[in-house]
């Protein structure tokens, strides 16, 4: 098969189309950045199931060794588990090898700090650096890394889940989830295991090469294999998790998707009675529920340009106790009590527990949430006029309250749209929302507009 | 004079682990030799060196990444490898290793699909692939996996020496034998099957793969002080030193003496002879010694250019039986593998004092004698030139070789002069009938080359 070759380098790390793109030196010559841009301590490193990553993990190790630090290999495990056991084994920083909601042919680094995070702009911006000079620091043959594996890795992982959520109040659900033959299905039947949860799991054969559909985290997924087994199965919640566990979608039990993007309005709902803190992050395109379900608990709602940058950028802007929950409307939420990790297994367990607190079924309690319709589109971008193009909808649009911190939002009482030019992708993306009937004749002029400008 | 802390040529890739030999440069070394050898299992060892396992994840990153499967057979000695790769049918193989070099270098030690190691040919275009850096890459569903294979590479190696050696009747002599393993590869197959395989009372030192190299890597007289009291502490009918990846031989009398390579090679050869009619190749650095022994079993002796491959290569060639690199302490012996193997050259040996009654001195008393001195000489580039022919020109009567650098044959003795592979130095090699005309030939070559 042949691909289009596709490679991108950035802030966020390293991705591409593995031998399109994406080569061993990228992986070598990124690992040894890595490596040079760490202090002394050992490294933490995971993958997901994908045929390449035993390529990446091979060229990852042989790098941090050079550099002369230990690797902790946890072998085939999720983001989240990664990043738990970067901060237990109080490693100098962790690397993710998997490309989560990409489709098989895709894989990518992440990196980690210290603290289990995911790497600031300013420390992404070091690392580049390191990077495009190429001077790494090898050194010499007695202070060379050995490696190690922790087989044990997740155990601890849940003994956090555990000592947060009250799992055995959560046995009387039954729970179906599609593992898209994912990392999820090897910590959801440890789980099942060790505290005896109802888990009935599909597509939970690992994969390296083909993935029973894509791993794409939306309503459309969920509409696939999970929605249409709910009622048959008699489920009373349904999940579907990308490749390395850390986006999570939901199916309620009559068999209806749920949008992506009520997950972190669900845990909001969830979080904020529960601790000081009353501040909700996400970014400018999530859907606008957030905000009416803060301030049913006197939460407020801090909107940052989209990215995980900007989202890690904000989040060390405040104590941890200020912030209930922090996430995007794409299912990635994480939590203080993690330390700021997008999980979705922990996603999963605060909605569970959300539903044994209230005893409603999942049907009443996003039933019970005011509806919002959002229309979502993109436009390829060929022009040189999007800074033209936003003055020009900020000109049409001048009766509401503009945002242009990344392109422009324009919010009103019960409606908003967001206009920006993706990070990842030459598009232009157009995401409208209102409240109750969908917005069709905003979006239709939107588009227009775009249309004719990007 | 610059140091040589990288050399990146047709023999591999060799360098100091670090600044120099980079894990980018094994893995893009490794895409080279995956390129060329196709889709398909290729064979991944190393040697004790720290630096291996670094070094050894790069290499298979690489090979992974042109959608080669790698076998990985872990620790291993480079003869255990070769002979592995060539009864599995693999595409070919890499060790990470370099041999009797420092601990600070590395290097890659490459083979094709008969285990072999690369002729002229094959290293010529893989050098080629990796300049031109366009490797076949493999997309996610072509990528292969990583396979350990640990103890089949051993088995197969004892079973192929035990072919041509009388066990049983070792296992009932029951030699005391004394070994310096020097930590390397080779610690724990030699203890096995010096024990276990040929029923030795073995005394062995260093035999700890854990440890680093307790002496120089090189086993030479000069590096082997502890092998030598240890065959006189233990009362050891012989001794045997190693060196890191299990090639090389160096023997030790039963009172300590470290024997000549040469004197290794010429007992081997003459032992294989007496069982098995065929020729014998040696490179041209070798004594003459061997040209005697073959010429007693009525046998031709080949020369080549100093190089394993070479000596391979010419035995293919002549479908010689034994051979090897006299210097160098290597013993061939093709119906084992066409490598260098020192487990050969240990199970030969007792094999030899176990059909002759003779203790290993008598042995190699029974050897036509020769005086042996060698020595290396640093030189400027643009000099070599005048140098031979310098030299060429002051013995006129002598018959010249100049297949590797300059042979001069003379009555009784001969003259080799010939450029390190691996560092800007002219290497000298002289033997004669007497010792004093070594000194004499010794004193005017010196005098010549400045």
């Amino acid at each position: 098969m042949m691909y289009q070759r596709q490679l991108r380098i950035s802030h966020v790390g390293l991705r591409g189309i593995v031998g399109f793109g994406l080569e061993a030196s990228h992986v070598l010559d990124f690992a040894a950045a890595f490596g040079t841009f760490l202090d002394s301590g050992p490294v933490i490193i995971g993958r997901d199931p994908r045929s390449s990553g035993v390529m990446m993990r091979e060229g990852v190790i042989a790098s941090l060794l050079a550099t002369g630090h230990d690797v902790v290999d946890l072998g085939v495990v999720s983001t989240p588990i990664i990043q738990h056991a970067i901060l237990r084994r109080d490693a100098a920083g962790g690397i993710s090898i998997g490309a989560s909601h990409n489709s098989a042919e895709w894989n990518a680094l992440k990196f980690f700090a210290a603290r289990g995070t995911y790497l600031s702009t300013g420390e992404a911006s070091e690392l580049l650096d390191i990077y495009h000079l190429r001077k790494f620091s090898f050194v010499d043959y007695t202070r060379l890394g050995k490696l190690k594996s922790a087989p044990e890795a997740v155990d601890r992982y849940l003994d956090d889940l555990a000592a947060a959520f009250d799992l055995a109040s959560l046995r009387d659900f039954r729970v179906l989830v599609d593992c898209c033959n994912g990392t999820s299905s090897l910590i959801l039947r440890r789980m099942q295991e060790r505290f005896g949860l109802d888990f009935i799991l599909i597509n939970q054969q690992m994969e390296g090469v083909s993935f029973a559909h894509e791993p794409s985290i939306n309503r459309k997924t969920v509409s696939l294999q999970l929605a249409p087994l709910m009622k048959p199965l008699r489920a009373d919640a349904g999940f579907l998790f990308d490749i390395d566990s850390d986006r999570v979608a939901v199916a309620r039990e009559d068999g209806e998707a749920v949008s992506e993007e009520i997950v972190l309005p669900m845990i909001a709902d969830y979080l904020l009675p529960r601790g000081e803190g009353k501040l909700v992050i996400t970014n400018l395109s999530t859907t606008a529920l957030v905000d009416e379900v803060a301030s049913w608990h006197g939460g407020k709602v801090v909107r940052v340009p989209v990215g995980r940058q900007a989202a890690m950028d904000a989040l060390a802007t405040y104590r941890a106790g200020q912030i209930a929950v922090a996430g995007e409307g794409t299912g990635a939420v994480m939590m203080p009590r993690f330390r700021f990790v997008y999980d979705g297994i922990a996603s999963m367990l605060a909605i569970l527990s959300l539903m044994k607190e209230r005893g409603q079924r999942l049907s009443a309690i996003t039933g019970g949430y005011p509806p919002f319709s959002i229309l979502k589109d993109e436009v390829p971008l060929v022009s040189q006029r999007v800074p033209l193009m936003m003055m020009e909808l900020k000109k049409q649009y001048a009766d509401g309250i503009a945002d242009m911190r990344d392109g422009l939002r324009i919010s009103w009482p019960d409606r908003w749209f967001h206009v920006r030019v993706s990070q990842t992708e030459p598009v232009v993306r157009v995401i409208c929302e209102q409240k109750g009937e969908p917005p069709a004749a905003l979006f239709g002029a939107l588009m227009d507009v775009v249309r004719s400008m990007a | 004079m610059r140091e040589h802390r990288l050399k990146v040529g047709v023999s591999g890739i060799r360098g100091v682990v670090g600044e120099f030999l980079t894990p980018a440069l094994a893995c893009s070394y490794a895409q080279a030799f995956g390129t060329f050898a196709g889709k398909g299992r290729v064979v991944l060892g190393r040697d004790t060196r720290s630096s291996g396992e670094m070094l050894k994840h790069a290499v298979a990153c690489g090979l992974l990444a042109t959608g080669c499967e790698v076998v990985d057979v872990g620790i291993q000695p480079t003869p255990t490898i070769q002979i592995y790769i060539g009864a599995t049918r693999a595409r070919g193989g890499i060790s990470v290793t370099a041999s009797h070099n420092p601990p600070e270098y590395n290097a890659l030690k490459l083979f094709n699909h008969e285990g072999l190691f690369f002729n002229h040919y094959e290293r010529r275009e893989l050098l080629d692939i990796f300049y031109e850096s366009q490797f076949r890459t493999a997309a996610n569903e072509e990528m292969r996996s990583v396979h350990c294979d640990h103890e089949t590479p051993m088995n197969m190696h004892v079973g192929r020496i035990l072919r041509h050696v009388d066990a049983a009747r070792l296992k009932t002599r029951r030699f005391r034998v004394a070994l310096d393993g020097v930590n390397g590869a080779g610690s724990a197959l030699s203890c096995r099957f010096l024990e276990k395989d040929l029923g030795c009372d073995l005394r062995a030192i260093s035999v700890d793969p854990t440890k680093p190299f307790p002496r120089e890597a090189e086993p030479r007289p000069d590096t082997l002080g502890d092998l030598q009291e240890l065959v006189r502490r233990e009362r050891a009918e012989i001794g045997f030193g190693q060196d890191p990846d299990g090639d090389r031989l160096a023997v030790a009398d039963e009172h300590g003496r470290v024997l000549d390579n040469d004197d290794v090679l010429a007992l081997v050869v003459d032992a294989t002879l007496s069982s098995m009619p065929g020729d014998v190749v040696v490179n041209l650095t070798t004594s003459s010694v061997i040209d005697d022994i073959a010429l007693a079993h009525g046998r031709k002796c080949y020369r080549t250019p100093v190089g394993e491959a070479n000596v391979v290569e010419m035995m293919q060639a002549t479908r010689s039986v034994i051979g090897g690199e006299g210097s160098n302490g290597g013993v061939i012996f093709p119906a084992v593998q066409y490598c260098r193997d020192s487990y050969t050259g240990m199970a030969f040996l007792l094999d030899l004092m176990e059909r002759t009654g003779k203790t290993i001195s008598e042995l190699a008393a029974r050897l036509p004698r020769y005086y042996r001195r060698s020595g290396k000489v640093a030189f400027e580039h643009g000099r070599l030139g005048p140098l031979m022919q310098a030299l060429e020109d002051s013995f006129p009567d002598a018959l010249t070789d100049r297949t590797d650098g300059l042979k001069l044959v003379l009555p009784e003795a001969w003259i080799h002069v010939r450029v390190s592979n691996t560092e800007p130095l002219l290497r000298l090699a002289i033997e004669a009938k007497t010792e004093q005309r070594v000194e004499e030939l010794y004193g005017s070559v010196r005098k010549l080359l400045g």
